[in-house]
């Protein structure tokens, strides 16, 4: 409950003090739930080696069915320390003159996404999913150009459109559930025909579609990623696209899983697709925040056919890469806030010849570029691999599309770098703070620390997937 | 009952002192009585004050007050308290103007107390004909006129067709009293087949209610109507006599329960078009009032809903929808009319309003975010059980509602396009310290019974 609380409690205290704290306070104070987060840890750590979904908090809230419930396991634990990782280098990229609206949203949304990675009821869970689509708009709406408002307006509704679809879902899980309750393990148990399980799996599959997106549905990410603040970019595709993959392995896959077999090979397909298209259309873009919109489409359709192959590797990796992903992109968006800060352009036509300015900085980000690219010994490498090694075992034809990937992502990232960076200045330039670089250098480390010690996050999440595995396996027989 | 006695004398003490004084005068009077009249009809429906002896001489085949009517009647109390308190009050009127709102008020109760087709019938006109005055009270204003006539026209037509079923149903179960009615028609449902006559009645009345509710194809004068009339008697419109409309039809609808699968065959198309045209023709408006008029229309095709459900099991839901429905669109008619000019209601008058005042942006944002339903808003929890509650009986029918709700954001969230422009207000105007805590009390009552639902569901 805490976990929810906290980052509410500090969006407060900025909305009220107003200008008198600024972002460096405020982003050190959001550190207090990574604390929070990390001491739940420590609490629940033997039952998290059984991979039980332990229950830490648990009221009746709307009625006694409806009731608000928080677990706790490995995957929860690694989505909300990535959540409360993130947040503070968020906070900390804020520029000066518009800190004031942004960093209580910023929090409001860490608390809303918190509650999505731990409800344990579906309407909870449903609630939670809906109120952080909430700042989000609200962030892109304020901080974006002034005829941006029709992208946020489509982003909103495409989201919307495809959450009440989930909406629908629950509601008829529900009111299948014999005890009417909405709480996981009723909905788990309950048993639904194939037309059924496609019905409601469509439902489902329909919201996380477009919040990962897939391919058809991904037609309000680029231009939302590009107009929205660096801030907004972050939060969106470092945590928010990690709502809908959470939601697949945790919501879709045990409830309706007499219909993974059904959409599995049109998700497998849509997803190499993605991984591929989103691929060939970066290495033409110039703006770098497309770049990355489209790099993240590719990068998150591997995780999702990942997922889809429905074997342990495919989870971990795909568990381990949600990771990485959101620490790589916010790092890139960050380097993009501070080239864009420094030199009032994100254009890698204008850019170049930035590596002569800046040491430290050219390294830190040469560091997340090797991380994205999925070099050996940077975060993305193991990750990545696993995945791969899924999918081929699924199909080796669709597997060998998705591993070019490892191609095309070193091409775009590593001419993006050699872009912006190398060659001749042809720019003024004024000397970037170095400590501003202190948020760069957290990632830089976690980015060489996962390439080098992968396993400690696959120890934490491992029993908690081999328990949800057999979830899916258990109630619909789908996995032998 | 008492909530009833008390708004007609005070009705009737404001409408004779008050009828050369300016509005302003009577205004706290008014809110005050009505607050009093809510205050008391709580108390009677939980049972600290019993009022069964002094009100034992009205029979009660005609009029009645049980649990759920008294908290009804309540509501609709506190909602015109809201309405008439947040909307400022013309120094030039004089306060006859409010004397009369409170009549069509006792209309409303009576529709919302009957049990006889007569009573009803009164009730509908009480309401009806102080507020075809009402519409037309800015005699100066052409649209307004218009909007009287047009209102005048409509209902009366419509009253006369809902009479038309009041014979035929006579003629079809030989009794008004609404019990009597259900046990005849429980009768004939025994027999399998029901008589003509009692269907052509449902018919037609059931046409009177819908074009008091603003349902499609029933529709068509509401905008018009909404648009031209002076603020606060749309408002009123919008949400008093709406509200006891419907509460009125679900209530005459219920003693014809032993049809409900035949006249549900009509009802769910009427509720899918509602639902879909109102929400796509409010894409499209230009003016706020308008698509507040159409999003009531939206409104009625989810309040149709519940008449899929039996009977006895929505009085609870009917009570938080209403209340959510009541409270946001009072919040938003409260910004229009303070922002907007007498022929000026383009969505650009929130135009900056985010930097001016602060208080109304927030309430801005609440309003829009509670009808559009979002979660932590009493919109959702409102949406929420009537849709899951509606669900068990008919899925398609909620499934257009759901897809209505996506479509409705286009135009809800409209103001959003304008309210953060870094510019100044058109119009500025100022709000009285008692306004503003009646618009955070509004603003509270949205906030919490959206995130602690418990305390209503």
């Amino acid at each position: 409950m805490e976990i929810i609380l906290c980052p509410l409690v500090i969006a407060l205290l900025k909305a009220l003090l107003g200008n008198k704290i600024n972002k460096w306070i405020m982003s050190i104070l959001s550190i207090a739930t990574l604390g929070l987060v990390i001491k739940v840890y420590f609490e629940q750590v033997v039952a998290l080696n059984n991979g039980v979904w332990q229950t830490v908090f648990d009221k009746p809230w709307f009625s006694d069915s409806i009731r608000f419930t928080l677990g706790f396991d490995g995957v929860t634990y690694l989505l909300l320390l990535l959540t409360s990782i993130l947040t503070p280098i968020v906070i900390s990229s804020v520029s000066d003159n518009r800190h004031k609206f942004i960093i209580p949203l910023i929090l409001v949304m860490q608390s809303a996404l918190n509650g999505v990675f731990m409800a344990k009821d579906g309407l909870m869970f449903y609630i939670f999913w809906e109120l952080a689509l909430i700042p989000i708009y609200f962030i892109t709406l304020l901080y974006s150009h002034k005829d941006a408002y029709i992208t946020t307006i489509r982003f909103f509704i495409f989201t919307f459109l495809g959450s009440l679809a989930m909406l629908a879902s629950l509601i008829y899980l529900y009111l299948k559930t014999g005890s009417t309750s909405f709480s996981y393990e009723a909905l788990i148990n309950v048993q639904l025909s194939l037309k059924e399980a496609i019905l409601v799996g469509g439902g489902f599959l329909l919201a996380f579609a477009v919040k990962i997106p897939l391919v058809p549905f991904h037609i309000w990410q680029a231009d939302t990623y590009t107009n929205a603040p660096a801030q907004g970019s972050m939060m969106l595709s470092g945590i928010m696209l990690k709502m809908a993959l959470y939601g697949l392995i945790r919501w879709y896959m045990p409830l309706c899983g007499e219909s993974i077999s059904y959409f599995q090979p049109a998700i497998m397909v849509m997803a190499v697709f993605g991984v591929v298209y989103g691929a060939i259309i970066a290495l033409k873009q110039n703006d770098m925040k497309r770049l990355i919109a489209y790099s993240s489409l590719s990068h998150v359709g591997l995780i999702t056919a990942g997922i889809f192959s429905l074997t342990l590797s495919g989870f971990e990796g795909g568990m381990l890469q949600m990771f990485t992903h959101g620490i790589n992109v916010v790092g890139l968006f960050f380097v993009i806030e501070i080239i864009e800060y420094h030199y009032k352009s994100r254009d890698l036509t204008q850019l170049g010849g930035l590596a002569k300015h800046h040491k430290l900085f050219t390294i830190l980000y040469f560091v997340i570029v090797l991380g994205s690219l999925a070099a050996p010994l940077t975060n993305g490498f193991p990750g990545e691999l696993m995945l791969l090694k899924s999918i081929f075992d699924y199909n080796s034809l669709i597997g060998i599309f998705a591993g070019l990937t490892i191609i095309f992502c070193a091409v775009y990232m590593l001419r993006m770098f050699q872009l912006s960076m190398l060659g001749e200045s042809e720019i003024v330039m004024n000397q970037i703070d170095t400590v501003k670089l202190m948020p760069l250098f957290i990632i830089g480390a976690i980015v060489l620390y996962i390439g080098l010690n992968p396993q400690s996050l696959i120890d934490v999440i491992h029993p908690s997937i081999q328990h949800i595995m057999e979830d899916i396996a258990n109630s619909k027989g789908v996995l032998s | 009952m008492i909530g009833l006695s008390i708004i007609f004398f005070s009705a009737i003490i404001i409408l004779f002192t008050g009828i050369h004084k300016p509005e302003k005068k009577s205004k706290n009077l008014t809110v005050f009585s009505l607050l009093v009249g809510a205050l008391f009809s709580l108390c009677e429906n939980l049972e600290v004050i019993n009022t069964h002896t002094l009100f034992a001489w009205v029979p009660s085949s005609m009029l009645d007050f049980n649990n759920f009517r008294l908290s009804m009647v309540a509501l609709v109390l506190f909602l015109s308290a809201i309405i008439i308190g947040l909307m400022p009050s013309s120094e030039k009127k004089g306060s006859d103007l409010l004397g009369l709102t409170l009549f069509a008020l006792c209309g409303g109760i009576i529709m919302l107390g009957s049990n006889h087709l007569v009573m009803l019938f009164l009730g509908i006109e009480i309401l009806s004909i102080p507020l075809y005055v009402l519409a037309g009270s800015d005699k100066k204003n052409l649209f307004a006129n218009e909007a009287a006539i047009k209102y005048f026209l409509m209902g009366a037509f419509s009253t006369a067709i809902f009479l038309l079923g009041c014979a035929f149903i006579y003629g079809g179960t030989g009794t008004l009293i609404f019990s009597e009615m259900q046990l005849k028609v429980g009768f004939a449902a025994h027999f399998g087949e029901f008589p003509i006559l009692i269907k052509l009645g449902v018919i037609l009345m059931s046409v009177g209610m819908l074009f008091k509710i603003s349902a499609v194809p029933f529709h068509f004068w509401s905008p018009d109507v909404y648009e031209g009339s002076p603020n606060r008697v749309t408002s009123f419109m919008a949400i008093i006599v709406k509200i006891c409309g419907f509460i009125a039809f679900a209530q005459l609808m219920s003693s014809f329960e032993p049809m409900h699968s035949w006249y549900i065959k009509w009802l769910i198309p009427i509720s899918g078009i509602t639902i879909l045209l109102g929400n796509i023709a409010g894409m499209v408006q230009k003016s706020v009032k308008r698509t507040l008029a159409y999003s009531s229309i939206a409104h009625a095709g989810y309040l149709i809903l519940f008449l899929f459900i039996p009977y006895a099991e929505n009085a609870q839901i009917l009570f938080v929808y209403s209340l959510s429905y009541g409270l946001s669109t009072s919040v938003m008619f409260y910004l229009i009319d303070k922002y907007s000019t007498v022929n000026n209601f383009d969505f650009t008058i929130f135009k900056g309003i985010f930097n001016s005042n602060k208080l109304d942006a927030m309430a801005l944002i609440l309003a829009v975010l509670s009808l559009a339903g979002i979660p932590a808003t009493i919109g959702f929890t409102a949406k929420y059980i009537l849709f899951s509650k509606a669900f068990e009986y008919n899925q398609w029918a909620v499934v257009i509602g759901l897809v209505g709700s996506a479509i409705s954001i286009v135009y809800y969230f409209k103001p959003f396009k304008y309210a953060f422009v870094n510019e100044n207000l058109l119009i500025n105007r100022e709000s009285s310290l008692f306004t503003n805590i009646l618009l955070v009390l509004a603003m509270l009552s949205i906030v919490i019974f959206g995130l602690i639902p418990g305390i209503i569901i």
